[in-house]
């Protein structure tokens, strides 16, 4: 007999045929272990994400900032300075952050000007504090005037901090021919200065916690900068140190004065009435009272105290 | 049955078409009895009036084997070639033979070489070779191979590659021609002292896969402040790291330095374990006296410990000293972003404006106040004993070269030898070809000390025996 086609094979399996392992029970149980098996896998990963990084993370209760504010026990009154921390407490209680209050005596700085203390001060907050992310520099002639303002939207965010942040301009005005970079990340920053019509204001920036911050503290605190005798001590030497080395001028960002730096007195010199303080600015300062012989420092704090006072009693801060 | 083409005959007869009756079964005129190896393998029971295809496929084979129809005892061989083929060993083919005859001696064979011992090892030699011919084989081919990867460039790019070796991780960095130019000329000796030491680091570097890096030294008024002169190390090391992005580690090497044992890997000699070759307390060895570690409580803890965070991939910088503090006449660099801050502030105006009457070695007393000064500077910075990487001959650090620190060590092998200080009233050629000739001494072939080990001997001998005839 022909058949234009060879017959089918029969779906009967021989009886010596092995038997199909794929039978729907087993097919079954295998996705059953594959699913086991994944879900562990997954929850290995997940483990190790959480748990194996908690070096790194912060410890949950961790102040994002930290308001450092040197006091000076040797000249100034125990009254000056509990009004001082009370305005910084206020402030860091209102947005939970820390403060740190080092005195000057805490730290050895040879025989340069006290006014260098401020530098192991902010290594001793970042020592202190190894978790938290920004330390603010606060000087002590100063004062938080609107508490309701956060540093980190204010200013350190990074979509914020490339908006406000001042690109092309010459670090030292008005003429130095080092400018601050044209292209920097918000998340690159790692120093936020402000600048007067003098030079770079030391009494009020923000740095980021980190390796560049130390070696960026230590390079300042360089002996050879203290003895040089420079005329503005710290402050002239933050500018060499920012106009000579690019590896610190990559770091850092300038910002408009008054987001963290208004002037509590009208001084043309610096700025005049442009910079004076305005109501609802974050912060005032009383730039130069404690060099300039005929000015209060303690004085013109209590205006701006009482100022302050007046605010919050109100309610409109 | 029907053909595609008519039958021919063919040269020697037969048809080139099979299955054709032939009547011309024999007509070969090859008459012999003798069957062929066809025929006993195909056809060997069949009768012969059929020509099979097999058949006449063997015939025709035959035919073209040996030309039989027209040249048959014709020419000197055919009729030779009996007598001949007579005189011929015979190989037996089981099987394949027809015919057997009675064994004689020595007849139609070649004699076994059984007659003598080396005769009868030779034999077993050989057919135990034969035996493991395909072990054998791989055997030799696999030491053929190895003679092939050092003769040919392969090792140099086995040693390089970055996922092998790792040689292309590492850069030397040779000062050449320092304070060379404005400041003295260049006599043969300065040559002299330059081809080798280049020559040295050439050979060296060929050898592992590093890549090779001399720079001119010589003072050129290049800077706005002239005074920056000497800082052109950190430029230096800058550019290089620029010009070679995938490299890690930077060895900087002054121009009177020699590579003793050019057998030593930096990987094996240092890096592989970096934790156990380098310390970063620098109580260890103090020469400086420098207060280790920081005690002040506003530091973070790395920079108050003596050890640093203790890990080895935190080390950037590795510095030998000497009796006087740290040398870097030779030291290794890392490229990492703490190495770029160090590079920045190595040299700074303020800094050089107090001290260039004081810092009599620049950049190096520059790197010692900045390890004293800055503690950000201490947790990667390693020591390494002096002898690892720079080894000082008699005449620098003391006349007699007795520490056991700091000077050269033949027993010891050190790797290598920093002929510091030579230009001050030490003569650095001569050193250089001393040490050179060492080098070559204790890193000959055993080939070569054979040799020598002879022509020495023989010295001995002809000086003895010419001082028993003076005698």
């Amino acid at each position: 007999m022909h058949f234009a086609m060879p017959p089918r094979k029969t779906s009967q399996p021989p009886p010596y045929a092995r038997a199909s392992r794929s039978s729907p029970i087993r097919r079954k149980q295998l996705q059953f272990v594959a699913l086991i098996g994944c879900t562990l896998l997954l929850l290995v990963y997940f483990a190790i994400r959480l748990f194996g990084s908690s070096a790194e993370k912060a410890p949950p209760g961790t102040p994002e900032v930290v308001v450092v504010t040197l006091l000076d026990e040797a000249t100034m009154s125990d009254e000056y300075r509990a009004r001082i921390m009370e305005n910084r407490k206020y402030y860091a209680d209102k947005n939970g952050y820390a403060t740190f209050f080092p005195d000057v005596a805490d730290y050895d700085y040879g025989n340069s000007p006290r006014s260098w203390a401020m530098v192991p001060a902010l290594r001793h907050a970042m020592t202190k504090y190894p978790h938290s992310t920004y330390f603010f520099n606060l000087s002590p002639h100063s004062l938080i005037m609107n508490p309701k303002i956060s540093l980190t939207s204010h200013v350190m965010d990074k979509k914020r901090l490339e908006s406000i942040m001042l690109r092309d301009k010459p670090v030292v005005p008005p003429d130095s021919v080092i400018r601050t970079f044209t292209h920097l990340k918000g998340d690159k920053v790692d120093l936020v200065l402000t600048q007067d019509a003098e030079g770079l204001c030391q009494g009020s920036f923000v740095l980021r916690r980190g390796e560049w911050a130390k070696f960026f503290l230590d390079t300042w605190f360089d002996p050879l900068y203290r003895s040089y005798n420079f005329q503005k001590a710290e402050a002239h030497a933050l500018e060499h140190v920012v106009q000579w080395h690019p590896t610190i001028l990559t770091k850092l960002a300038l910002v408009p004065q008054t987001l963290i730096n208004s002037y509590g007195v009208d001084i043309a010199s610096r700025g005049g009435k442009e910079v004076l303080y305005k109501e609802g600015e974050f912060v005032v300062r009383l730039v130069g009272c404690e060099l300039d012989a005929t000015r209060y420092c303690e004085k013109e704090f209590d205006m701006y105290y009482q100022q302050w006072k007046s605010y919050l009693n109100k309610g409109t801060i | 049955m029907s053909l595609s083409r008519s039958p021919s005959p063919r040269r020697g007869g037969g048809w080139s078409s099979p299955g054709l009756t032939s009547p011309y079964d024999n007509v070969s005129g090859n008459a012999s009895p003798r069957k062929t190896y066809g025929d006993t393998q195909t056809n060997g029971s069949s009768s012969g009036d059929n020509v099979t295809w097999a058949k006449a496929k063997a015939r025709s084979e035959e035919v073209k084997g040996y030309p039989s129809f027209s040249t048959r005892n014709n020419g000197f061989f055919s009729r030779h070639a009996r007598k001949i083929s007579t005189s011929l060993p015979t190989f037996r083919m089981t099987g394949r033979r027809d015919f057997s005859d009675k064994e004689r001696l020595g007849r139609g064979r070649w004699a076994q070489m059984g007659g003598s011992r080396t005769g009868r090892f030779l034999t077993y030699l050989g057919r135990t070779a034969w035996r493991l011919r395909l072990r054998l084989g791989i055997f030799l081919a696999f030491v053929l191979a190895i003679i092939l990867f050092y003769v040919t460039p392969m090792h140099r790019a086995y040693r390089r590659a970055s996922f092998l070796g790792g040689g292309s991780k590492f850069v030397v960095i040779l000062a050449a021609n320092q304070g060379g130019g404005v400041m003295e000329w260049k006599g043969a000796r300065e040559w002299a002292i330059e081809r080798d030491s280049v020559r040295n680091k050439k050979k060296y570097t060929k050898k592992w896969g590093y890549d090779l890096e001399i720079v001119d030294m010589s003072t050129k008024k290049r800077y706005a402040h002239e005074w920056r002169e000497s800082w052109e190390k950190v430029d230096t090391i800058r550019n290089c790291m620029r010009k070679y992005p995938k490299a890690e580690w930077f060895w900087w090497l002054d121009l009177n330095t020699f590579i003793m044992e050019p057998s030593y890997p930096l990987q094996k000699h240092i890096f592989n374990d970096l934790l156990g070759n380098t310390y970063r307390d620098i109580n260890v060895y103090n020469p400086l006296n420098i207060s280790h570690p920081f005690q002040s409580p506003h530091l973070d803890l790395p920079a108050r410990s003596a050890n640093g965070d203790g890990h080895a991939n935190s080390i950037d910088l590795i510095i030998p000293q000497d009796c006087g503090g740290f040398n870097l006449g030779s030291f290794f660099i890392h490229r990492s972003v703490w190495t770029d801050r160090l590079l920045d502030i190595w040299w700074d105006p303020v800094g050089y404006e107090q001290k260039h009457m004081e810092w009599e070695h620049k950049e190096q007393d520059a790197m010692e106040h900045l390890y004293i000064n800055q503690p950000w500077i201490r947790p990667h910075t390693a020591f390494i004993p002096q002898r690892k990487i720079n080894s000082f001959p008699m005449g620098a650090c003391g006349e007699n070269g007795e520490d056991s620190r700091i000077h050269y060590s033949e027993r010891d092998r050190d790797f290598v030898v920093n002929m510091a200080g030579c230009e001050w009233g030490r003569d650095c050629w001569g050193e250089m070809y001393n040490y050179r000739e060492l080098s070559n001494k204790l890193n000959r072939t055993p080939w070569e000390k054979f040799k020598d080990g002879i022509s020495d001997r023989v010295k001995t001998l002809r000086g003895k025996k010419e001082e028993g005839t003076e005698g």
